[in-house]
């Protein structure tokens, strides 16, 4: 049976549960293990959502592991000597603890539907900024030139380093050139699967200037941890600046004088 | 007393919970860490056993090369090979942190698995990829702004490295500071000067006088002089080696230009559509192998026609020293068969390019274009035009290969359809 | 499971570490100790003299293998004509064997200091090599020339020259390092095309005819030359051609002396080359 300095021990090994998990997501920004920074339009919206769905998980969780440790504690079978009874269960308490949470459930389904609506399904009236094509293990960019079409000789080529102009929306045709691959630009908060034999719109719009991460968010081979690009936001004359001179670069007929390093 | 209960107890549990995480502990190192043993360079076994090099003879290039050139984790430059020992440090070695905090090991991180430790193109994802990553230890390589005979320069090697090579699994490192992308460069001219080392001193064992002990003088006269400085000296000459590139005519009709190339590519002067087909989907030939498969190729036809020589040959009527020599060769061929399986990656036949998917190995400037046709492609079949086609008609070539992956079906013919035969 | 899939690397043994620091201190010291490869023969003598022998095959040497023609048929297959393998070349008649290369390995002096500015021509018509064997000297202007109504070109192995020869034309191309053994020469545009070619700095190579005769003259007389033979289908080393011939002190690696006295024309003979040191 044990004494009764088990059952203390156990519940309070219980109780650590729900007090380390609230200390972990208190302490995470210190160590900057939080959200990463949001530069995108839609980011303040995306994140509220995260943070409110956090809130109120967070609080149901407190309040059952807090219950858990209540039970552990009352009812350590060293003290608690009497016979146990038997209960048939109590109706309206499990009607309540089921329509609350689907009421949750709904209003939550409700409430974002604009925002993913935004993301996913209002595509801004443009042609694409870019194409981006997922290849293991990189990301190929291809920008539409001068005539603003894909597809035509005066595109440009790149690879991983992508730049795309700040608080302009920005519409990115996504590919894959051989697998699933997922494109995230996490600062951003946009992430797409690109599937294979499928052409995706991804849109967003940049509200800050500076470089950022691509991460691939999809397994997608032995690379998959290293396929990583990066994304540059700049001023639209910056931006254009960059278009010319990767442009001249890409038709150079004449090579480089050795002093002009490679990057741009 | 209470007080003493307590603390047993919470010691009892305590000590419990402790001793299931202690045997996880236990659990997990005993299969997970083992030491690894220190990286080490592997011998070139298809150079060696097909040299019919002995033991003895295998050893002595192992210690000769591990005197010149050091080992994975420790780097050696001497001074002739014109290497700059720091920036090979920064590429060698396990991946770790040196005392300023920078990281080191780029090269066992980056490159190894695909290059391999010894640079010879046979890391651990080799055999998945096509096309193969590169074996470094010829000294050949195909994407460079020099003549076809010469080696790259610095400039060309950081280009690769810092574009990749679209259409294939070499990846662009373009998110690597210069000083990273630089040093890497350096790891591979090393690693490239080692292995051309290691193949001309394995095939000086055949150059050496039948009285000689079969040994290489352990001279520097001979290992320096005569071995490792032309080598470095084709290295620092790469420069003076550049192809000559005159300015594209400054008002060019494109479209005139285009038409012109047509004519050039169909002709019989550059003759291109002998390979890269009459839809320059590339499917004119299918069957020439690159050098470093060819090599490949001819070692395995010299032990099928050695094999079958040897089964047809009748044992009886031989003297004792033919006997000998007999069962010599049958291990030899043996051994050979094995180095194969082990030390060399399946043949694989070079398609000429599909110029219709705007993939371009080498770079996709018409510069680059340029290059690949004024020199062809070393180790690869692409012939030069230099001399054939003179340099205004390449750049008509030039735009013309560029303008195919715009070229609409119709103006071929219908007769003609548009099927590649793969993907790159 | 854990040891198996991966194929099992050939061991080999481990470099010699003390041995390897005693090498690389001479190697940074500046005192040189003398030792190489390349010690120049000793020139003993004057004048100049003659060699000539004869290669016979004994034994079958097969049936004619034919080439896989696929490409430019109208040219290459022209009135039925069959491209043949034309690696191992015997002469019904005599028995000559045909494009054995007899090379020196070095001398000491040699009688043209410098090459002929005649070009050797090495012609390609009707999708074949017209030259089996490419002799010529380092230095020594070659034309490579095509004489057939479509393009090809030349790759020779080594030396990084492969350039297109457009139809009717040649191009110029001279040796700059002699070859090892000898070696190959293809068409990338015709696969099957295939030849050989040595270029050596003294000149002194000489190829074995039809009839399996060869003549190296002008050698330098009054020192021991060493010759090095080679065939295309030999199974020795490299191509090395070992035959049993002791009184020329044969060696496995496919070499033989001799020493000429001044304006003597030696003839070595007969040299049987049997069929199992043939490759198939």
């Amino acid at each position: 049976m044990g004494s009764r300095w088990t059952g203390i021990f156990w519940s309070f090994v219980f109780l650590a549960v729900p007090v380390l998990g609230v200390a972990t997501f208190a302490v995470a920004p210190a160590f900057d293990i939080w959200l990463p920074k949001d530069v995108s339009s839609d980011g303040a919206t995306i994140d509220s959502l995260f943070m409110f769905i956090l809130i109120l998980t967070g609080v149901v969780f407190v309040i059952t592991e807090g219950l858990l440790f209540w039970f552990l504690w009352k009812y350590d079978a060293a003290k608690a000597t009497g016979p146990a009874t038997y209960v048939h269960g109590n109706h309206t308490l499990e009607v309540v603890w089921a329509v609350i949470p689907a009421g949750v459930l709904l209003f939550l389904a409700i409430y974002q539907m604009n925002t993913w609506a935004n993301v996913k399904m209002r595509r801004p009236a443009m042609s694409p900024t870019l194409e981006v094509v997922g290849r293991q293990f990189e990301w190929r960019l291809r920008y539409p030139g001068r005539d603003g079409t894909l597809g035509t000789p005066d595109d440009l080529f790149l690879v991983n380093d992508l730049h795309v102009p700040v608080d302009e929306d920005i519409l990115i045709q996504l590919k894959s050139m051989d697998v699933l691959h997922s494109f995230f630009l996490p600062n951003l908060r946009v992430k797409q699967d690109a599937v294979p034999g499928m052409k995706i719109p991804v849109w967003f719009k940049a509200t800050q200037t500076g470089q950022f991460d691509i991460v691939c968010a999809e397994l997608c081979g032995w690379g998959h941890y290293k396929m990583a690009g990066q994304i540059t936001i700049e001023s639209r004359k910056d931006f254009n600046a960059w278009l010319d001179s990767m442009y001249a670069k890409q038709e150079a007929t004449q090579p480089e004088p050795a002093a002009v390093a490679l990057a741009e | 007393m209470q007080l003493a209960n307590c603390l047993t107890e919470i010691g009892r549990q305590a000590s419990r919970l402790a001793f299931l995480l202690l045997c996880t502990l236990v659990l997990a190192s005993v299969i997970g860490c083992g030491a690894t043993p220190p990286a080490y360079f592997r011998p070139n076994m298809v150079e060696s056993t097909k040299q019919r090099l002995n033991p003895e003879q295998e050893r002595q290039v192992a210690t000769v090369l591990l005197a010149m050139f050091g080992t994975p984790d420790h780097p050696v430059a001497l001074a002739e090979t014109g290497l700059n020992e720091a920036k090979l440090h920064l590429a060698a070695g396990p991946v770790r942190s040196d005392i300023v905090g920078r990281k080191n090991g780029l090269y066992r991180e980056h490159c190894a698995h695909c290059h391999g430790i010894t640079g010879d193109g046979l890391g651990p994802t080799a055999a998945f990829l096509n096309p193969y990553p590169r074996d470094y230890r010829p000294g050949v390589f195909k994407f460079k702004s020099t003549e076809r005979a010469d080696k790259p320069t610095q400039a060309d090697l950081v280009r690769i490295l810092h574009n990749g090579i679209a259409g294939t699994s070499m990846p662009s490192f373009a998110l690597l500071s210069e000083t990273k992308i630089e040093a890497l460069a350096e790891y591979v001219k090393y690693l490239t000067i080692r292995g051309e080392t290691e193949l001309t001193l394995i095939r000086a064992f055949f150059e050496l006088d039948d009285d000689a002990k079969g040994t290489l003088p352990e001279t520097r006269e001979f290992l320096v002089e005569e071995t490792l400085t032309p080598i470095a000296a084709k290295w620092q000459a790469a420069p003076a080696a550049a192809i000559p590139v005159p300015p594209i005519p400054a008002n060019i009709d494109l479209v005139a230009s285009i038409a012109k190339g047509r004519e050039l590519f169909y002709g019989d002067k550059a003759n291109c559509v002998k390979c890269h087909g009459v839809t320059g989907l590339g499917d004119g030939q299918a069957n020439d192998y690159d050098d470093w498969n060819k090599v490949i190729v001819e070692a395995d036809k010299e032990i099928r026609s050695g094999t079958e020589q040897a089964s047809q040959a009748s044992t009886a009527g031989m003297s004792p020293e033919q006997l000998a020599d007999h069962r010599l060769q049958l291990v030899w061929l043996e051994k050979f068969h094995q180095v194969l399986d082990g030390d060399a990656l399946t043949p694989r036949t070079i398609p000429p390019r599909n110029l219709r998917q705007g993939i371009y190995r080498g770079g996709r400037r018409p510069l680059d274009l340029y290059y690949r046709i004024y020199a062809g492609i070393n180790g690869a079949p692409m012939p030069a035009a230099k001399g054939t086609v003179p340099p205004e008609d390449i750049w008509h070539i030039v735009n013309y290969v560029r303008s195919l992956p715009y070229e609409f079906d119709g103006e071929l013919g219908a007769d003609r359809p548009m099927v590649a035969p793969n993907r790159f | 499971m854990a040891v198996g899939c991966v194929p099992q690397r050939v061991a080999t043994p481990l470099a010699d570490a003390e041995v390897a620091q005693k090498i690389r201190a001479t190697l940074v010291s500046a005192a040189s100790a003398s030792g190489s490869t390349r010690e120049a023969a000793a020139s003993t003598g004057t004048g100049w003299g003659t060699l000539k022998g004869r290669f016979l095959f004994v034994g079958v040497s097969g049936a004619v293998r034919p080439l896989a023609v696929d490409k430019d048929t109208e040219v290459c297959s022209k009135g039925g004509m069959k491209l043949v393998d034309r690696s191992l070349l015997v002469d019904p008649a005599t028995k000559g064997l045909a494009n054995v290369v007899v090379f020196a390995r070095k001398a000491s002096r040699v009688k043209n200091a410098s090459p002929s500015t005649t070009p050797v021509v090495f012609d390609q018509k009707q999708c074949e090599f017209l030259t089996p064997v490419l002799a010529a000297r380092v230095g020594q202007p070659i034309d490579v020339h095509n004489s057939d109504p479509i393009g090809h070109n030349t790759n020779i192995a080594g030396s990084s020259f492969n350039q297109l020869v457009p139809s009717g034309q040649g191009t110029v191309y001279k040796p700059e390092s002699e070859t090892g053994m000898p070696t190959a020469v293809t068409c990338n545009i015709h696969p099957w095309m295939k030849a050989y070619a040595v270029f050596r700095k003294d000149g002194y190579v000489a190829v074995s005819g039809v009839d399996g005769t060869f003549t190296l003259a002008d050698l330098p007389a009054g020192e021991i030359i060493e010759l090095q033979v080679w065939h295309e289908r030999s199974n020795g080393p490299n191509g090395a051609l070992g035959l049993e011939k002791p009184d020329l002190k044969w060696t496995p690696k496919g070499r033989f002396q001799i020493q000429l006295q001044p304006d003597e024309v030696k003839d070595i003979g007969t040299l049987d080359v049997p069929a199992s040191v043939i490759g198939t």
